[in-house]
C-alpha cells in the first residue's frame, strides 16, 4: 500500500543554518525513496503553504510530512483538508533550538526524526468518524435548582432541547427558598430578590424545555448522544434518549445535629442559617422557643466547617449568606445587637463592599472560637468564646438567637453510620447517594475527587466529571454561592452543547477535542483478558458474557489506554497504533557500540511533557542529543512491547515523561500515567530475564512548568546509561 | 510601657459603649474597622501606648468602657497621620482619637498630664484668643497639683534661658480683635460637631 507522500523541509527559523538540509533531504529521497521532497525558507508563510497545497492537488499526495516547527503550533496553516494526512517533524523546538548548530549529533537527531516522521506517515490512515444511529442532541438536566434552571435555560436559548428533572414537586431548589439574595450588581450593597422566580418563569415558558417534577432518574445507559434515560415518576417509568447530561443536584446543609457543642438540638433558640432564612421569608424573625422578639443575636460562622472533626473544607458561601441574614435582623430591628463570630471573613471580590455595608449597619464582627452555648431559666442564651483578637475568654450574654452557619455537603453523598468503616474522619459524609443510576461498569454514580464532590480537576477539566458527557454544575461540584453557581451552570451547559455537537460528528471531546480517530478492535485475536475493559478510565468498554470487549465509542476520550493495555496488540487507532510506534522506533539509526553514542527513546505525554520539551527549546535550554522523543497521547497508551522493540533495536535506555498521578493527579486521562507506572514495575522482571539492567527504563513525572528541569532529567538519565554501559543487544 | 494584657475575668460583650462612641463625630467610622492591625504597626508611639489603636477599637466594640477611657492610647497619639494614611478601610483614626480625647475630658477621665495640658491650653486660648506661655504653664501646674512641683523646678533652667532671650514674655499679650466673634465661631463649630454626630 504505497502511499503518495510528500516531504517538505522548512529552512526558516535557523533550521537551514544549523542543519545540513541537503543531507536531510537525501534521507527522504534516497533512504526512504520519497520522490517528492522540497525545501522552503518560510513554509508557514502564505507562499510556503500554497506550495504544499499545489503539490497535494497536482501530485495527488495522500500524506505530507512537514519538517519544521512543533506540531503544537501552525496546525491551522498546515491543514490541507480532511483527506490529507499531515505528519509534523519537530526540527525547530526539539532539534535546532535545543542543540548546537553544525554538529554531527544534531544532524543525526534531525535525520532520525525525519525517518520516524516518514515511517509514521506511511503507516497512518485517515480516521473515519464513528457515527451511530439515532444520535440525539437534547440535554438532560438533573436538578431544578438555580444551577439546573440556569443550565436548562442557557441550553434552550442556544436552541437545544432540554429535559429538566426535579425530584421535588416544584422548581427552585435551595435558592428558591431564600428570602433575599446577596448583592450581585453595583453598588454591591443592597439585598436583591433571588433570580430563581424569573428563571422558573423562563424555563416554564420555553418551548424547548420539558419539565418533570416529582421525578427521579431510575437508570441511564449508553454514552454521549446515545444516553437511554429512564425516569421514574410516582413509580411509573418512562424512557427517552439524551445527548449529554448536566448534573445540578446541589448540596444539602451540614447536619447541625452533629454540632451539639453549639447547643443545636438542646436549645430551641439555636437555629441554622436555613431555618433563619425560612423565618425571614415568612416575614418574622423571632425566638423559636417563645416567640419573643430578637434583641440580641449571635451568628457562628464556620459551624462545622474547616474543622477536621466535621467538614474539613470551606463552603465558600456561608460568610456572605450570614452577612445577608445579619442585615435581615437589622432591617427588622435597627437597634438589635448583632454579633458575628468568625474564623475568617471570606468575602471575595465585590462582596467586600457588602461586608463594609453590613459593618456600617452596626453589626459587630469578632474573630473568635465558640467554646460553649448555654441557656438560663428564661431561655436566654449565653455564648462563650475565645476572643482571638483581644486574646481573652469572652461572653455574649442575654442572646435571643444563635444562628449556625453550616456548610454544604454535596447531594451525591450522605453520612455513614457513626463508627462505620467508610467514616474515616468521624462525621465526613462518604456514602454515595443514588442520583444518576448509571449502568456503567465503574459504578452507578459519579466518582468523587475530594470530600465527595464529583469534580474532576477543575484546571484541566473545567465543569467536567470523570464520565464523558456528564457535566456537574453548581454546589454539587464544589461549594459555591448563587453568582458562582449561575456561572458554573452556564459553563456546564456550554460543555454539554460542545459534547453533543462533537459526538454527533464522531469527534472526541476534551481534551482531544475534534479527534476523529477511535480505537478499533481486531476481535479474532482477542483473548478475553479484560485488561482493556478494566483499565479504561472512562468506562467506555463493556463486556459481553464471554468477556469480549463491547466498546462505547461515544464515551471514549481517545487516550489509548486500552491500546497500551492490550497484550495481543489488537487495539489500534487509524493514526496511532502499536506497530506504528514500533516502526518509528525501528526507524531510528542506532550507531555501533564503538562509536560510544548511546540512544535514548523518550515517550513524552502530548499534554504536558511534550509541550515542556518544546518550551525548553523555546528557551534555548540545551540537552543531550542522544534522545529521540516520541509523543504519545497519554503515557497510559504506552504498550510494553515498545520497550522490547527499543531494547532489541539496540536503544540504550527508555525514558517515560508523563503527568503527576495520585490523589492530586494531573493526568488528562485520570489514571493513564498511573497505569504506565504500574506496567513499568512489571517490566523490570522481564529485563532481568534478558540480562538487562532495570535502570534502562525510567519514568519521571513532569508538568508543563517543569520545562527548566526537563534538560536536567534527560541529562541525568544519559549519565546513568553511560554508567551502565551500552545495550548488549546492539548490532543484533 | 504599660501593661498591655487585659484584665482577668471574662470579657462581656455589650453594645452600649460602642453605640456611645459611634455617636461621636468620627466615631461611626469605627464600625468599618476590620482589625487588620496596619494602624498598630504604623504607629510611631505604639510602644508607649497601653493598647494599640487596633486593640483599643476592639475594646470599644466589646463594650469595655473603663479600660478604653483610662488608657493612655489616644493621649499618646502624636497625630502624625500615618495610620490614617494607611488604613485600608479609610478610617480617619487621628480624628477618632481626637473624639476619644474629647469624650474622656467631658466625662472626667483626666488623670494623664496630657489631659491637663489640653485643658490648660484651651482655657488660656479661650481667654484672649492668643496663647500666653506663662499662663498655660501656670494653669497646667495648678491643675496637676503639688505632685508635679518637682517638674517645675527641673525646668527652671530652660525657663531662665528663654527669659534671657526674650522668648518668655512676663506680661500676657493683648486679646485678639473681635474676640467675641471668635467665640461665636467656636460655639457654632461645637454646634455643628454635635449635629454631625447625630
Amino acid at each position: 500500500m504505497a502511499k503518495k507522500i510528500g516531504v517538505f523541509i522548512c529552512t526558516g527559523c535557523s533550521i537551514g543554518e544549523a542543519l545540513d538540509t541537503e543531507a536531510l533531504a537525501r534521507v527522504a529521497t534516497k533512504e526512504k525513496k520519497i520522490p517528492l521532497c522540497k525545501k522552503n525558507a518560510f513554509l508557514c508563510g502564505r507562499q510556503g503553504a500554497e506550495l504544499i497545497k499545489q503539490d497535494v492537488v497536482a501530485e495527488g499526495l495522500e500524506a505530507v510530512v512537514i519538517a519544521a516547527c512543533s506540531p503544537r503550533i501552525n496546525y491551522d496553516v498546515f491543514d490541507f483538508g480532511p483527506s490529507t494526512i499531515v505528519e509534523r517533524v519537530n526540527l525547530r523546538e526539539q532539534v535546532v533550538w535545543s542543540h548546537p548548530a553544525d554538529d554531527e549529533d544534531t544532524q543525526a537527531m534531525a535525520e532520525d526524526y525525519l525517518r520516524m516522521g516518514i515511517t509514521k506517515a506511511q503507516a497512518s490512515e485517515l480516521p473515519v468518524p464513528y457515527l451511530a444511529e439515532n444520535m440525539v442532541k437534547s440535554i438532560l438536566v438533573v436538578g431544578g435548582g438555580l444551577a439546573g434552571l440556569t443550565a436548562a435555560n442557557e441550553a434552550a436559548l442556544a436552541g437545544y432541547r432540554v429535559v429538566l428533572v426535579e425530584k421535588e414537586p416544584f422548581l427552585g431548589g435551595f435558592a428558591g427558598r431564600m428570602y433575599k439574595s446577596a448583592p450581585s450588581r453595583p453598588p454591591y450593597t443592597d439585598l436583591e430578590d433571588t433570580p430563581v422566580a424569573g428563571l422558573v418563569a423562563d424555563v416554564e415558558a420555553s418551548p424547548l424545555i420539558e419539565v418533570h417534577t416529582k421525578t427521579t432518574v431510575a437508570r441511564i445507559e449508553g454514552g454521549p448522544c446515545l444516553y437511554d434515560v429512564t425516569l421514574e415518576k410516582d413509580g411509573q417509568p418512562s424512557s427517552f434518549r439524551a445527548g449529554a447530561i448536566v448534573v445540578a443536584t446541589g448540596a444539602r446543609p451540614y447536619d447541625a445535629a452533629r454540632l451539639d457543642r453549639l447547643g443545636y438540638g438542646r436549645y430551641a433558640n439555636v437555629v441554622t442559617g436555613v431555618a433563619l432564612e425560612d423565618m425571614a421569608r415568612e416575614g418574622k424573625i423571632q425566638r423559636p422557643a417563645d416567640g419573643k422578639p430578637v434583641q440580641n443575636a449571635v451568628f457562628v460562622l464556620c459551624a462545622g466547617s474547616r474543622d477536621p472533626g466535621h467538614l474539613p473544607y470551606c463552603s465558600s458561601s456561608c460568610c456572605v449568606e450570614s452577612l445577608k441574614q445579619a442585615l435581615y435582623l437589622k432591617e427588622q430591628n435597627p437597634d438589635a445587637g448583632v454579633y458575628v463570630i468568625f474564623k475568617d471573613i471570606r468575602t471575595l471580590g465585590r462582596y467586600e463592599e457588602f461586608y463594609k455595608k453590613v459593618q456600617n449597619e452596626g453589626v459587630i464582627f469578632i474573630k473568635g472560637e465558640v467554646t460553649a452555648v448555654s441557656e438560663d431559666g428564661s431561655r436566654n442564651l449565653s455564648v462563650e468564646f475565645a476572643d482571638l483578637l483581644l486574646g481573652e475568654r469572652a461572653e455574649a450574654a442575654e442572646v435571643d438567637l444563635v444562628v449556625l452557619a453550616t456548610g454544604m455537603v454535596p447531594s451525591t453523598v450522605d453520612y455513614a453510620e457513626q463508627g462505620a468503616e467508610d467514616c474515616p474522619a468521624g462525621n465526613v459524609p462518604t456514602v454515595q447517594q443514588p442520583v444518576l443510576n448509571l449502568a456503567y461498569r465503574q459504578g452507578p454514580e459519579l466518582p468523587a475527587l475530594n470530600y465527595g464532590f464529583p469534580d474532576s480537576h477543575f484546571i484541566c477539566f473545567p465543569y467536567e466529571t470523570r464520565r464523558t458527557g456528564i457535566y456537574a454544575a453548581g454546589s454539587v461540584r464544589a461549594p459555591m454561592d448563587l453568582a458562582a453557581a449561575t456561572e458554573d451552570a452556564t459553563g456546564a451547559a456550554m460543555k454539554a452543547i460542545q459534547c453533543v455537537e462533537l459526538t454527533s460528528r464522531g469527534a472526541a471531546v476534551h481534551p482531544r477535542v475534534g479527534d476523529l480517530s477511535y480505537p478499533e478492535f481486531f476481535m479474532q485475536r482477542c483473548t478475553q483478558c479484560k485488561r482493556c475493559t478494566e483499565e479504561c478510565p472512562f468506562g467506555a468498554i463493556n463486556e459481553d458474557e464471554k468477556a469480549n470487549p463491547l466498546p462505547n465509542p461515544t464515551r471514549c476520550r481517545r487516550c489509548g489506554v486500552c491500546m497500551g493495555a492490550c497484550p495481543e496488540r489488537i487495539i489500534s487507532f487509524k493514526n496511532y497504533s502499536v506497530p506504528m510506534i514500533g516502526n518509528m522506533i525501528k526507524a531510528i539509526d542506532v550507531p555501533e557500540e564503538d562509536e560510544e553514542k548511546p540512544r535514548i527513546v523518550v515517550f513524552a505525554c502530548e499534554n504536558d511533557a511534550y509541550p515542556a520539551l518544546d518550551m525548553a527549546g523555546l528557551n534555548h535550554l540545551g540537552y543531550n542529543a542522544w534522545v529521540r522523543v516520541i509523543p504519545v497521547r497519554c503515557l497510559g497508551s504506552m504498550n510494553l512491547v515498545w520497550v522490547a522493540d527499543s531494547l532489541s533495536k539496540g536503544i540504550d535506555g527508555i525514558l517515560l515523561l508523563g503527568c503527576k498521578h495520585g490523589d492530586d493527579y494531573q493526568c488528562h486521562f485520570i489514571k493513564g500515567s498511573e497505569l504506565a507506572d504500574i506496567r513499568l514495575s512489571k517490566v523490570a522482571e522481564t529485563l532481568g530475564r534478558l540480562q538487562l539492567e532495570p535502570d534502562r527504563v525510567r519514568m519521571v513525572q513532569v508538568n508543563i512548568m517543569d520545562y527548566d528541569k526537563v534538560p536536567g532529567i534527560l541529562d541525568d538519565f544519559a549519565e546513568r546509561l553511560v554508567e551502565i554501559g551500552p545495550n548488549p543487544y546492539k548490532g543484533f | 510601657m504599660a501593661d498591655n494584657s487585659a484584665s482577668s475575668g471574662r470579657l462581656k460583650y455589650e453594645a452600649g459603649f460602642a453605640r456611645e462612641v459611634y455617636g461621636m463625630e468620627n466615631g461611626s467610622y469605627l464600625k468599618l474597622c476590620m482589625q487588620c492591625g496596619v494602624c498598630a504597626v504604623s504607629c510611631a508611639t505604639f510602644k508607649i501606648m497601653d493598647y494599640s489603636p487596633r486593640r483599643l477599637f476592639a475594646l470599644v466594640r466589646a463594650g469595655r468602657k473603663e479600660e478604653v477611657m483610662k488608657s493612655n492610647t489616644f493621649w499618646m497619639c502624636t497625630t502624625c497621620l500615618m495610620c490614617k494614611a494607611r488604613c485600608p478601610r479609610g478610617i480617619p483614626i487621628v480624628d477618632v482619637m481626637h473624639d476619644l480625647k474629647g469624650l474622656a475630658l467631658k466625662q472626667g477621665y483626666v488623670n494623664y498630664p496630657q489631659a491637663a495640658f489640653y485643658q490648660a491650653f484651651w482655657q488660656d486660648l479661650a481667654g484672649r484668643g492668643r496663647i500666653f506661655e506663662g499662663g498655660v504653664t501656670a494653669r497646667y501646674f495648678l491643675k496637676r497639683g503639688p505632685k508635679d512641683f518637682g517638674k517645675i523646678m527641673a525646668q527652671k533652667d530652660v525657663g531662665l534661658k528663654m527669659l534671657s532671650h526674650g522668648r518668655l514674655p512676663l506680661r500676657p499679650p493683648k486679646a485678639v480683635k473681635g474676640k467675641k466673634e471668635l467665640m461665636q465661631m467656636v460655639a457654632k463649630a461645637r454646634e455643628l460637631e454635635q449635629k454631625g454626630a447625630n
